[in-house]
């Protein structure tokens, strides 16, 4: 027991930023000043890399793949494929499963925090919503990989204000139109949706309009006919 | 909102005041679990030290050793990247030499026989 202490003592130490909350709001120094010479070496400005060691991530996640067998049911094509909980073991499925844009349609991809099925029925769903970007078909090829890979790292990297919200991502490959939904927790949560859904626009450089859907509504609608409860 | 305004006062929702802190060595972590950089236990517990890793970090640990190792689990052929070279990358490596080896072999008696 106390090896693996030292152990994770030296993964939590190898950490590039954390962040915290100020109850007292007293220590209003910024320690980033502080260490100011060490980081104008570094010509980056970054954290030296340290590849002999695994980023611990903030939760554990959970890949996805939609079959589209037509033999199954809809809930049985939902394979739950693998979990990771670092950074390079994000990195080692990411190197070695398909882009989205090469995957056959009809397939989906899913990365939700462990224990969150990609399903409106789940429990940390059924009051939840989806922002959704959906991707004309001159897209898969120029965007499609891009903003699928840039909206895991968000919600790896706990990139939200409001991540506690997020209980995962969807892709959707598709004849018509390719979707990526970003899933949070309770559609009431106005202004966490918000937040979520002004940096993901933001982040992915998305110059039109993205809506939030109700899971409730998108149950009960097809999901070009559901009206959108936000917009950013 | 039946509660009274006293209890509603008491329950209000307030933003946890937050922020940042970029950690460039790891001397300026705390030595102890229950503390945050910049921080004691009794000014940071609501909430707790989140890890949070920028996009450009964790692009810079794509090329890691670690990254690129297969992952262990087994994966659908639909979803592989290489449906055939998965397992021919496994496979041929053994292969060609236990090949090479006995056929050395066949030809070095072959050629002595000569």
């Amino acid at each position: 027991m106390p090896g693996n202490t030292n152990i994770s003592v030296s993964l939590v130490k190898k950490l590039g930023i954390v962040e915290f909350c100020d109850m007292a709001g007293n220590n209003a120094e910024e320690v980033e000043g502080s260490a100011g010479a060490d980081t104008k070496n570094n010509s980056s400005g970054e954290i030296p890399l340290d590849f002999t060691i695994k980023h611990p991530l903030q939760n554990t996640w959970s890949l996805w793949f939609y079959d589209n067998d037509r033999t199954k049911t809809w809930e049985e094509n939902q394979i739950e494929l693998t979990t990771f909980d670092c950074v390079e073991d994000f990195w080692r499925l990411y190197h070695h499963i398909k882009q989205p844009s090469e995957l056959r349609q009809g397939h989906d991809y899913a990365v939700f925090k462990q224990g969150i099925r990609p399903m409106w029925e789940d429990d940390a769903n059924k009051m939840g919503g989806r922002w959704l970007i959906s991707l004309e078909k001159k897209q898969r090829n120029s965007d499609l990989d891009r903003f699928w890979l840039d909206v895991i790292l968000l919600l790896i990297g706990e990139n939200f204000d409001h991540s506690e919200e997020i209980c995962g991502a969807v892709v959707n490959v598709r004849g018509k139109l390719d979707k990526i939904g970003v899933w949070t927790a309770d559609t009431s949560k106005q202004q966490a949706n918000l937040e979520i859904g002004r940096k993901l626009k933001e982040s992915l450089g998305i110059h039109g309009k993205i809506g939030f859907q109700l899971h409730r509504d998108t149950m009960v609608k097809h999901s070009s006919a559901t009206k959108n409860l936000y917009t950013v | 909102m039946s509660a009274s305004p006293i209890a509603r006062q008491a329950t209000q929702s307030q933003a946890i005041p937050s922020r940042r802190v970029l950690i460039t060595d790891p001397g300026q972590m705390p030595d102890v679990y229950s503390s945050t950089p910049g921080g004691t236990i009794y000014s940071t517990t609501p909430g707790g030290t989140r890890i949070v890793y920028e996009r450009s970090y964790l692009m810079s640990l794509r090329q890691s050793p670690l990254s690129n190792t297969p992952p262990k689990c087994a994966l659908p052929a639909a979803m592989l990247k290489n449906p055939s070279a998965s397992p021919v990358q496994v496979l041929p490596m053994p292969k060609p030499r236990s090949n090479s080896i006995s056929f050395d072999e066949s030809q070095e008696t072959f050629s002595m026989d000569l």
